[in-house]
């Protein structure tokens, strides 16, 4: 029955690659993918299977780990950030997700990302430009636990925003874990608000948890503040700076300063 | 005369439903249902499938879900697979992706596949 469902996938693959982005994004995503097999032709219409029970949006699994020992100007946000696939169905979901480790039990400093199909992880993608998002700081021991319980609340669509949301990031880091919830639009206060006291509730937070809102355009600020120098640099490369942000430590993303 | 005129009490409007499936009978015939409707098209944004999180859980036991998906990059220490399974099969001495192929057919129906040859 699959196979039946993969046919369906090759007859729509060709441009998976969404609008948004940069031509230079999707270039690189693409020649990315052809390097994983079967890839390509599974990427644009995932399908629930029969019987199977269909999600309000398809998402797509990310990894990304920072390699450690690279010399880090080298590295390259994109590169180091991994598809692990995409789903359209409850079932379809927990088969991945039962085959992935849990945050938890991560090594290193990793991150997943479970974003909607067609939005990158990445502050630059058009649907998170103009976002931010919402990160909780959590003590070691509580990663698995609140980041189940965080996408379990987005596939189910308890956000109620609408289409806002865009993803969830959960972030491995040596002394703590972070977990942070994307959505589209930072300024909209309505939806960030409803998005904050959803969290609490699925979280199951104490009262006291502290939770901050950031906007992605301050963070890529914060870090051009860091790298002054990255004006030099071409797209896509990311600059490892000191300092230390939740999903996207140690990169940097020169957009549209390209001087080659 | 009519004493009736009685005070309704007020419900909480619920946001989520739960229904349980036992048979594949049950189950809605297209994807724009859900089972037992848990569709609303009422709340912001317009209609929207709304599972809750026990629902979501329930899901995790049903054969499909647990079949390793096609295609899953082998990265190691990330990408493994489920504990309990691994356990089942390790007892028998098969690796787990010999079995993608087995639950999956068992949870198909005739209908479906039917239905398949005409896409």
């Amino acid at each position: 029955m699959n196979n039946k469902f993969d046919a369906l996938k090759d007859d729509d693959s060709g441009d998976h690659d969404q609008d948004q982005g940069s031509p230079k994004d999707s270039e690189k995503e693409k020649a990315e993918d052809e390097d994983k097999e079967q890839n390509t032709s599974k990427k644009k219409m995932v399908v629930p299977g029969a019987g199977e029970h269909p999600l309000q949006y398809n998402y797509t699994f990310w990894y990304s780990r920072r390699t450690p020992g690279r010399p880090a100007s080298t590295q390259s946000y994109e590169q180091n950030i991994k598809q692990i696939g995409s789903f359209a169905s409850v079932e379809q979901f927990w088969r991945f997700y039962s085959h992935m480790i849990r945050p938890g039990d991560l090594t290193g400093h990793s991150d997943f990302h479970l974003f909607k199909e067609g939005i990158k992880p990445m502050w630059e993608d058009d649907a998170n430009k103009m976002g931010g998002k919402w990160i909780i700081r959590l003590r070691k021991g509580l990663a698995s636990r609140c980041w189940e319980n965080l996408i379990l609340a987005m596939l189910g669509e308890q956000f109620m925003v609408g289409e806002e949301i865009c993803g969830a990031v959960v972030s491995v880091r040596f002394q703590e874990d972070i977990i942070s919830i994307w959505n589209k639009t930072a300024s909209d206060q309505a939806t960030t608000a409803r998005i904050r006291d959803t969290l609490r509730r699925v979280l199951n937070l104490p009262p006291n948890t502290i939770m901050e809102y950031k906007t992605h355009t301050d963070s890529i600020k914060y870090w051009r503040t860091l790298a002054p120098h990255t004006d030099n640099l071409c797209k896509s490369v990311r600059i490892d700076v000191l300092g230390d942000d939740e999903s996207r430590e140690g990169y940097l993303y020169v957009d549209s300063h390209c001087v080659i | 005369m009519s004493t009736d005129c009685q005070k309704t009490t007020a419900k909480a409007i619920p946001s989520t439903r739960r229904v349980t499936i036992n048979d594949a009978a049950h189950m809605p015939h297209d994807y724009s249902t859900t089972p037992g409707g848990t569709l609303f098209s009422t709340t912001p944004g317009g209609t929207r499938i709304i599972y809750d999180r026990k629902f979501l859980l329930g899901c995790r036991s049903s054969p499909v879900a647990k079949t390793p998906p096609k295609g899953l990059p082998k990265i190691p220490g990330v990408t493994s697979p489920p504990s309990k399974d691994t356990d089942e099969k390790a007892h028998n001495g098969e690796l787990l992706n010999n079995n993608i192929t087995a639950p999956d057919s068992s949870s198909s129906t005739g209908d479906d596949s039917q239905f398949e040859m005409d896409i």
